[in-house]
């Protein structure tokens, strides 16, 4: 097996978060329409930012692939024009990294709802991060702040966590999968008989 | 990449995108630097005055760009304003606690909001997608397997939308239901997700098999359709913003507009 990723991987990976990309660009007037209400009930649909990388994970599972999707799509949703401007790319480079960083502590070789969801939750570290510099988080009052963390970890789970899984698992199901996962050891297996 | 208008192409256009990007990244540092309100307020004016002049759009279509930017003001900076730490009070009522720092930090925070739009924005309107990956290979070095993918990943944009339209009508026609609950909903988006993600691997798989045997992952030296170089123009973009980011610092010096202080928190 060679080391790295392949062409195959890395457009496919591409693809899907290109496809991701749009998804938030769309997503981004809807955060920005909930989020004046001041309660912070927009962080919950934060985690939609973090599931490029987890999905594209899911479906390739080879190191390095949580990393680009969040990148690719990041600088899709950046050349269509997001309204976020720079911050998506910055933030999407981030947040890649954060997710990658959780996958690999378990050596690439979970790929289940504790792994993905740990992801989403370091992805959203990662955020926050960039959120005490840029958005000056640490200056809302305590009360708030929590709030704030809270909601954003909680949606973290739901989308990068649970719906990643459900959609993934959903994918298995048409077989298509099968196409960009490295051959297990069971494939080979039905090789020698 | 803006397909929906199409401008006139101008000076920024021909700055070598890698740079480009380099010192956007480099303003948007420069940005989260800043706290005092007044610089704030003039580093944006130096990147409007790029952004409503420079793109090579009329100003109808710019005026059309910026509407979403008046929501991101003011969403950006209500929650910081209605509930950020201060000690001047200027409004109470319930969980609200406005003061003057909060709101000093609120606005300073929306006028960051927007110069980070306004920068995207130049960049995106003023840079072709194809360029720029050329540009990521001649200049950065960027592995041609990635910046490949990368465009013909973006070529494939309008077939997704299409293909979307295509599964929601067929849904439609099948008699899908437009409203109902949350449960409903949920599975409608599975119903259009699923057959839009799949097809696009499948779609991806086919293009990079085919690019596999035309050898388009070689690492071995390759030659470039499109040589992307550096021109006077990238000069006059470094310069326009090193000079009128000094004339920013001396203008919020000696003119302060609004009350001059740091606008992160402090106990003293």
């Amino acid at each position: 097996m060679s080391r790295g990723l392949k062409l195959t991987d890395i457009l496919v990976t591409i693809v899907i978060s290109i496809g991701f990309g749009i998804l938030y660009k769309i997503w981004g007037p809807l955060y920005y329409a909930v989020k004046p209400l001041g309660l912070h009930i927009d962080q919950l649909i934060y985690g939609m930012w973090f599931m490029a990388a987890t999905v594209a994970f899911l479906i390739i599972r080879k190191p390095g692939v949580a990393l680009l999707a969040e990148i690719a799509a990041s600088s899709g949703e950046f050349l269509m024009g997001s309204e976020f401007g720079l911050e998506v790319l910055l933030y999407g480079v981030v947040q890649g990294l954060f997710a990658e960083g959780a996958i690999a502590a378990f050596r690439y070789k979970r790929f289940d709802l504790v792994v993905v969801s740990l992801a989403g939750i370091s992805s959203c570290v990662g955020s926050l991060i960039m959120d005490f510099y840029k958005g000056y988080i640490g200056d809302l009052t305590t009360w708030n702040l929590t709030l704030f963390i809270a909601l954003r970890i909680i949606g973290s789970i739901l989308f990068t966590g649970l719906f990643a899984v459900s959609l993934v698992k959903a994918l298995e199901a048409t077989g298509v999968t099968k196409l960009v996962r490295p051959s297990s050891k069971e494939d080979y297996e039905a090789l020698n008989q | 990449m803006n397909t929906f208008f199409n401008g006139r192409e101008t000076w920024l256009h021909k700055i070598n995108p890698s740079l480009k990007l380099f010192t956007i990244t480099c303003l948007f540092i420069f940005a989260i630097t800043i706290h005092q309100l007044n610089l704030m307020v003039a580093f944006s004016s130096v990147v409007l005055l790029l952004f409503l002049f420079g793109t090579g759009h009329s100003l109808k279509h710019i005026l059309l760009f910026s509407l979403p930017f008046i929501l991101i003001f003011v969403s950006t900076s209500s929650s910081m304003i209605l509930f950020g730490k201060g000690v001047t009070t200027l409004f109470k009522w319930g969980y609200v606690h406005i003061t003057e720092e909060s709101l000093l930090r609120g606005i300073h925070l929306g006028f960051r909001a927007l110069t980070f739009a306004m920068l995207g924005l130049i960049f995106a309107l003023t840079t072709k997608p194809v360029k720029l990956f050329y540009s990521l290979m001649q200049q950065l070095k960027l592995p041609s397997k990635y910046a490949y993918s990368f465009m013909a990943a973006i070529r494939l944009i309008p077939v997704m939308i299409e293909e979307f339209h295509t599964i929601r009508n067929a849904q439609k026609v099948r008699g899908a239901k437009r409203s109902g609950k949350i449960i409903e909903k949920i599975h409608r988006m599975h119903a259009l997700a699923i057959p839009l993600l799949s097809q696009s691997i499948r779609r991806a798989f086919r293009i990079a098999v085919a690019m596999e045997a035309k050898r388009f992952d070689s690492t071995k030296k390759r030659t470039f359709y499109y040589h992307v170089g550096f021109t006077k123009f990238d000069f006059i973009f470094l310069s326009y913003f090193i000079l009128m980011i000094a004339l920013s610092y001396k203008f919020s010096t000696y003119f302060p507009l609004l009350p001059d202080t740091d606008v992160r928190f402090s106990n003293d």
